[in-house]
């Protein structure tokens, strides 16, 4: 075997073990969803395919499904929002002001993410709790805002360190404001940045499982994932096959979202300002 | 329209210390006029520009376009570059590159809201004035860079400016593109009639473009002239040396008065000074000068006969019309320009060194 043909077939079968690895859950997931039987390995159950989960997912009342999928959306959509508003400013500020110390002050504001969720969420939840907003929707934006944060400002920063600074000049010279050229010029520069960044904060929050879980108390304001995992059957039991449909309903909108703003994550954008 | 420094200095903070990009600029810059800012990197050339723009506050000093101050520090007055009508062309052109060719010329009137009439108007007279009217739906990445130069230009022109501002605009050009649009740029300037300030590190684009340069080193203006005044009389070795084609020759020398006369001492060759230069070289009043002499002055012959300089050709290089000579006078290396290309390494010349074209500068002064 020459080197060639070993090192294509090692590749080929790491990208195999990783795409197993990471997509295996995935597929039992939606294979748990639908079949009639959780257990349809083992040798006595079979499979049988069924509608019948997605069925009760939507159909009843008593599950609270779509209310769930209707609050993660809300609250991520809203997280992802104001995130992406907060930050674009502020790393624009970052990257064209002359600003000495600047990783320093970037640092500062990493090491602000990098407190543990659990260490804050008994404090939260009494803020939350003489604030009267338990279980509303700014309980859970909030805290997203204020915990995604960081992350979107050091990916917006890094997408906007690389528009040229010349491209502010040139907009200032012909007459633009500071907030005008962020509209006109940097935005649309940077835009496969900010959809990335957007498309991140919202998936952050549409994830977030400990927040949720302690500042929420039904389905006035409850997201998917701890409405998910509070599944209950009747007697008691895990309704396998209810809770997989309802997981595979719920990456829909993940999906979708990825692929669309697949087509405006477009790199290559900013080749072209600058000689190439 | 009018656009005058004076005592203006910059400084800029870093995390090494203060760096005193431009200290003290003095200019004058005639209406219409060409006017070239021309200087080694680092000399700043590039801020004294956006110090014009109004990119760039000045630490002291003021600044007026047309009469009217737009920067004082003292004054507490800063006008910013919205307000000043000045236009400019980056060496990087700085295209929008989420905009079409047409949008990229009509973007300054856009921000200035003009009529959409108005604009198609402009913007075609603008990309016609250039020849770029079969582009105006393509995007710069789709550009060359002579295509994306010419947009630059067409959206610095497009709102009539008081004052246009060029930044190395043909730097990152090819060599023989840089030398027609270097023609066309004079020529558009001409035409529009409106007074440029270019920045450049190019002697020959200087001198080939400018109707005055200022020669500026280390934030200070050498020496401001027409590009004869220049490159005949520069009052400096520094602007001696940076115009002209070939850096002009400087060595050091020495003077002796006999009986009356002065005679310059060049390595052995004792060369007697006229009227002229030896009333100049007085009055540097010092004995040990530096004499500067162009290679293209200095006339060769092969042979010694009768030579009060002689030297030996150490390295010769052939530039197609003319051929360059580097001459061992004694231990002195002198360049020479000449025509003769029968001269051969190793051969033994007599130069003519003319002193009447020759300069004189004090020692160890920049």
């Amino acid at each position: 075997m020459s080197d060639q043909t070993q090192v294509r077939l090692l590749y080929r079968a790491g990208a195999l073990g990783i795409a197993i690895f990471s997509l295996g859950p995935i597929l039992y997931m939606a294979l748990t969803a639908v079949s009639v039987r959780p257990d349809f390995l083992s040798p006595d159950a079979g499979f049988t395919v069924t509608a019948a989960h997605f069925v009760s997912v939507l159909r009843t009342t008593s599950l609270h499904f779509p209310e769930y999928l209707r609050n993660s959306l809300i609250v991520s959509g809203l997280s992802a929002a104001f995130c992406v508003a907060i930050a674009s400013p502020a790393a624009y500020a970052i990257t064209r002001l002359p600003l000495p110390g600047r990783i320093l002050f970037l640092l500062c504001i990493l090491a602000v993410s990098l407190f543990p969720p659990v260490s804050m969420v008994s404090y939260l939840f009494q803020v939350m709790g003489n604030l009267g907003w338990i279980n509303t929707y700014p309980a859970l934006v909030l805290p997203y805002i204020a915990w995604i944060l960081p992350l979107s400002l050091w990916i917006l920063t890094s997408y906007f360190a690389q528009v040229p600074a010349d491209l502010d000049r040139a907009a200032l010279i012909d007459g633009c404001s500071r907030l005008a050229i962020l509209r006109k010029v940097i935005f649309p520069v940077a835009a496969p940045g900010i959809f990335s960044t957007a498309l991140l904060a919202f998936i952050f929050a549409f994830n977030e499982f400990l927040f949720a879980l302690m500042l929420t108390t039904d389905h006035a304001a409850r997201t998917v994932p701890v409405g998910i995992a509070l599944f209950e059957g009747l007697h008691g039991e895990i309704p396998w096959g209810v809770v997989m449909a309802a997981s595979v309903l719920t990456t829909v909108p993940v999906v979708l979202l990825t692929l669309v703003f697949q087509r405006r994550i477009i790199q290559g954008l900013t080749r072209g300002a600058i000689k190439g | 329209m009018r656009l005058t420094f004076s005592a203006v200095s910059k400084t800029f903070l870093s995390l090494r210390g203060p760096v005193r990009a431009v200290r003290g600029v003095d200019l004058a810059v005639g209406e219409g006029e060409f006017f070239v800012l021309l200087g080694p990197s680092g000399c700043g050339k590039s801020t004294v520009l956006n110090l014009a723009a109004g990119l760039v506050k000045p630490n002291s000093g003021e600044i007026r376009l047309g009469g009217r101050v737009v920067a004082s520090r003292d004054g507490k007055v800063f006008v910013s570059p919205k307000e000043r009508n000045v236009a400019m062309v980056f060496q990087s052109y700085a295209l929008y590159p989420h905009l079409t060719v047409f949008e990229n010329i009509a973007f300054p009137l856009r921000v200035a809201g003009v009529t959409k009439d108005e604009i198609d108007k402009a913007v075609n007279q603008a990309a016609g004035m250039l020849g770029i009217g079969d582009i105006r739906e393509a995007r710069p990445a789709e550009l060359s860079g002579g295509q994306r130069q010419r947009v630059a230009i067409a959206r610095a022109i497009v709102r009539k400016p008081a004052l246009f501002l060029l930044d190395e605009p043909l730097s990152n050009l090819d060599a023989g593109l840089r030398a027609s649009t270097r023609s066309e740029l004079k020529r558009l300037q001409r035409e529009l009639g409106v007074t440029t300030v270019y920045v450049t590190h190019d002697q020959t684009e200087a001198m080939t473009l400018g109707d005055r340069i200022a020669l500026l080193r280390d934030g200070r203006i050498v020496q401001t002239g027409t590009p004869e005044d220049l490159y005949e009389r520069p009052e400096t070795p520094f602007a001696a040396s940076f115009i002209g084609q070939v850096p002009m020759n400087l060595v050091d020398a020495s003077v002796r008065e006999e009986g009356g006369d002065l005679y310059l001492r060049l390595g052995e060759a004792r060369l007697l000074l006229p009227p002229g230069p030896a009333a100049r070289v007085r009055s540097i009043g010092s004995a040990e000068i530096l004499f500067g002499i162009r290679p293209e002055h200095i006339g060769i012959a092969r042979g010694t006969a009768g030579s009060p300089a002689t030297g030996t050709v150490t390295a010769l290089e052939n530039l197609g019309r003319e051929v360059l000579l580097q001459v061992r006078v004694d231990s002195l290396p002198l360049s020479v320009l000449t025509n003769d290309k029968s001269i051969r390494e190793g051969d033994t010349v007599a130069l003519d060194i003319p002193l009447e074209a020759a300069h004189f500068y004090e020692e160890g002064v920049g």
